[in-house]
């Protein structure tokens, strides 16, 4: 019979709901440790890729979550930016710190970015944030300290190296179309 | 002949990728090269020349062509591109309204007729004031997150030559503009033509000039409103530029590219899971959030009813009788007090009333002393001045 990595359920359960394991959890060693087999398991099986770092591994697919994605991704720039505006680093801040859900809602009442937040129903005001909030810790994105608030995984680079991308992506598109 | 609005409107809609490009070429040139105008027809493989000047989107300006303003600022409103413009633009309202409201303070009780037209008036001046500064402060924030961001790479020392050049000739007068502190502001103008019209507003015997200056006030409080959150937006983002464009980083100009446009990109893949059944070890988390949109977070107090309190029922035959027993009596509500303090110790307000309405039952006939003077009744909530009655029996 095939011997298959232990805790192997459990691994597929977590990555089958879309959910971050991360670098703390006993979970990521065994998935580190047989990347090969998952790989294949997960591409075979369903079609469907593993990303591994050093801090965090994670599934995704073709058919994936655009919506939810994108209003992480709003959610995380205003945040940035709110942040910067108050000139705090919003790098450390993401990394090591702790965010009352309180001051999140003042960042958010008090953003010059108003259109993109009432227009957005997981934004727009601080219930539809705490769905939000909700979601984003049943995937490991935050982890709740207890009802005040709550503090970023590792699994937030995810959506920091996309702005990285995007931001180096234009820059070239800029250069070329001066050079043009 | 003129076209139909819907066929304009469906014009608008079926060719809006080449009227933006166009639109963009006017604002960076100024004006629509005929040239232009042919390659970007060409790149949408229409020729919508002809009907772009039947319906008088463009105007032909010798060879080349221009928007007809309305359709401009159509595009410019719903695309949010708004052009900041100078402070002179704008202040030019304060001595439009500072007249028109000068005169309906003149004129408050002259012509009613020439008084309606000024308040409307008013009315559009405030209302065009308030949406320049809107866009200006969209477009101001727009340009100067473009130097934030600094897509273009440019060098320190341009990067604060030119946030010095905001803040100098856009961001510093328009602050001016909106304080309201500042007795040459249009925001104090402002501010004084609304506690004018609030003082005024319910003292007009024609009604529809009272409407109009209910609505002039209700208009004026919230662009007051509107004006403070833009005034906020200048002290706390525009005008800090300076300090804020002295870090940069790749991260903050990647959301701050993102912020302009969501929708354009593609966002971080994240896995779809697959549909939840009853026993998933989701359901909890799924069912709370559900169930937590409808709490109410308000902490709600209920008094607990004093049950020890007896339910008052007025028995009037019996108060009857005994007022009947003591006739003629020369000062009625001294007796209600005595009648009640001797039963209950105290007189409760809602017993002394009750009480108090046997002086209209038909058989007594109250009587009132020329000179009578008033008489304290000291009730559990309140001390209550009655005159003297005499009551009799009716015969």
């Amino acid at each position: 019979m095939f011997d298959y990595p232990a805790h192997h359920r459990e691994i597929v359960d977590e990555f089958m709901n879309g959910r971050f394991i991360l670098h703390s959890d006993k979970l990521f060693e065994e998935v580190r440790g047989n990347e090969d087999f998952y790989r294949s398991f997960f591409h075979l099986s369903f079609g469907y890729n593993l990303k591994l770092t050093r801090e965090f591994a994670y599934i995704i697919s073709e058919g994936s979550n655009e919506n939810l994605s994108r209003d992480i991704s709003v959610f995380f720039a205003i945040l940035c930016y709110e942040l910067d505006k108050n000139g705090k680093n919003f790098l450390e801040e993401l990394e090591y710190g702790y965010f009352e859900y309180r001051r999140i809602d003042e960042l958010f009442e008090n953003s010059s970015y108003v259109d993109h937040i009432v227009s957005n129903n997981k934004l727009k005001d601080s219930n539809a944030r705490k769905n939000l909030f909700n979601e984003m810790s049943r995937r490991n994105i935050i982890e709740k300290e207890n009802d005040e608030s709550f503090s970023f995984t590792p699994a937030y680079k995810v959506f920091i190296e996309f702005a990285n991308e995007l931001a180096s992506r234009k820059i070239v598109d800029k250069h070329n179309e001066t050079n043009l | 002949m003129r076209a139909e609005p819907k066929t304009i409107l469906r014009f608008l809609l079926e060719n809006f990728e080449a009227l933006r490009d166009l639109f963009e070429i006017q604002l960076s040139d100024g004006i629509v090269k005929k040239e232009i105008l042919r390659t970007i027809c060409d790149k949408y493989g229409s020729n919508i020349q002809v009907q772009l000047v039947d319906y008088k989107i463009l105007r032909p300006i010798n060879d080349d062509f221009e928007f007809h303003s309305a359709y401009f600022n159509l595009i410019e409103f719903i695309t949010s591109q708004f052009k900041p413009l100078l402070p002179e633009t704008i202040e030019k309202y304060y001595l439009s309204i500072s007249k028109l409201y000068q005169r309906i303070t003149e004129g408050i009780d002259g012509d009613k007729e020439i008084l309606k037209l000024r308040v409307a008036e008013l009315s559009t001046e405030i209302r065009s004031f308030f949406e320049l500064v809107e866009r200006n402060t969209i477009g101001l924030l727009k340009e100067t997150r473009n130097i934030k961001s600094n897509i273009e790479k440019i060098d320190y020392r341009e990067k604060i030559i030119r946030a010095s050049r905001w803040i100098d000739e856009y961001i510093v007068p328009l602050n001016r503009i909106l304080d309201v502190n500042h007795s040459e502001s249009v925001a104090n103008k402002l501010s004084n033509a609304g506690q004018f019209v609030n003082a005024k507003r319910l003292s007009f015997n024609d009604e529809q000039l009272r409407i109009q200056f209910e609505q002039l006030y209700q208009l004026i409080m919230s662009i007051n409103d509107g004006l403070l959150r833009q005034s906020r937006i200048l002290t706390t983002e525009l005008l800090p530029l300076i300090d804020r464009i002295r870090t940069e980083s790749l991260i903050l100009t990647g959301w701050i590219e993102f912020l302009n446009k969501p929708e354009k990109y593609d966002t971080p893949v994240l896995l779809k899971p697959v549909k939840d059944f009853a026993y998933s070890g989701n359901v909890y988390l799924n069912t709370k959030e559900f169930f937590e949109q409808f709490a109410k977070e308000e902490i709600v107090y209920l008094e607990d009813e004093e049950t020890e309190r007896e339910k008052w029922v007025f028995n009037k035959r019996y108060y009857k009788n005994k007022l009947r027993e003591d006739l003629p009596v020369k000062d009625f509500f001294g007796w209600c007090a005595n009648t009640l303090t001797e039963e209950y110790k105290t007189i409760e307000i809602e017993k002394f009333f009750d009480l108090a309405s046997l002086i209209f039952e038909k058989d007594l006939e109250p009587q009132f002393p020329e000179n009578t003077v008033l008489i304290e009744v000291k009730t559990d909530r309140s001390l209550i001045r009655v005159p003297n009655i005499i009551v009799k029996k009716n015969v």
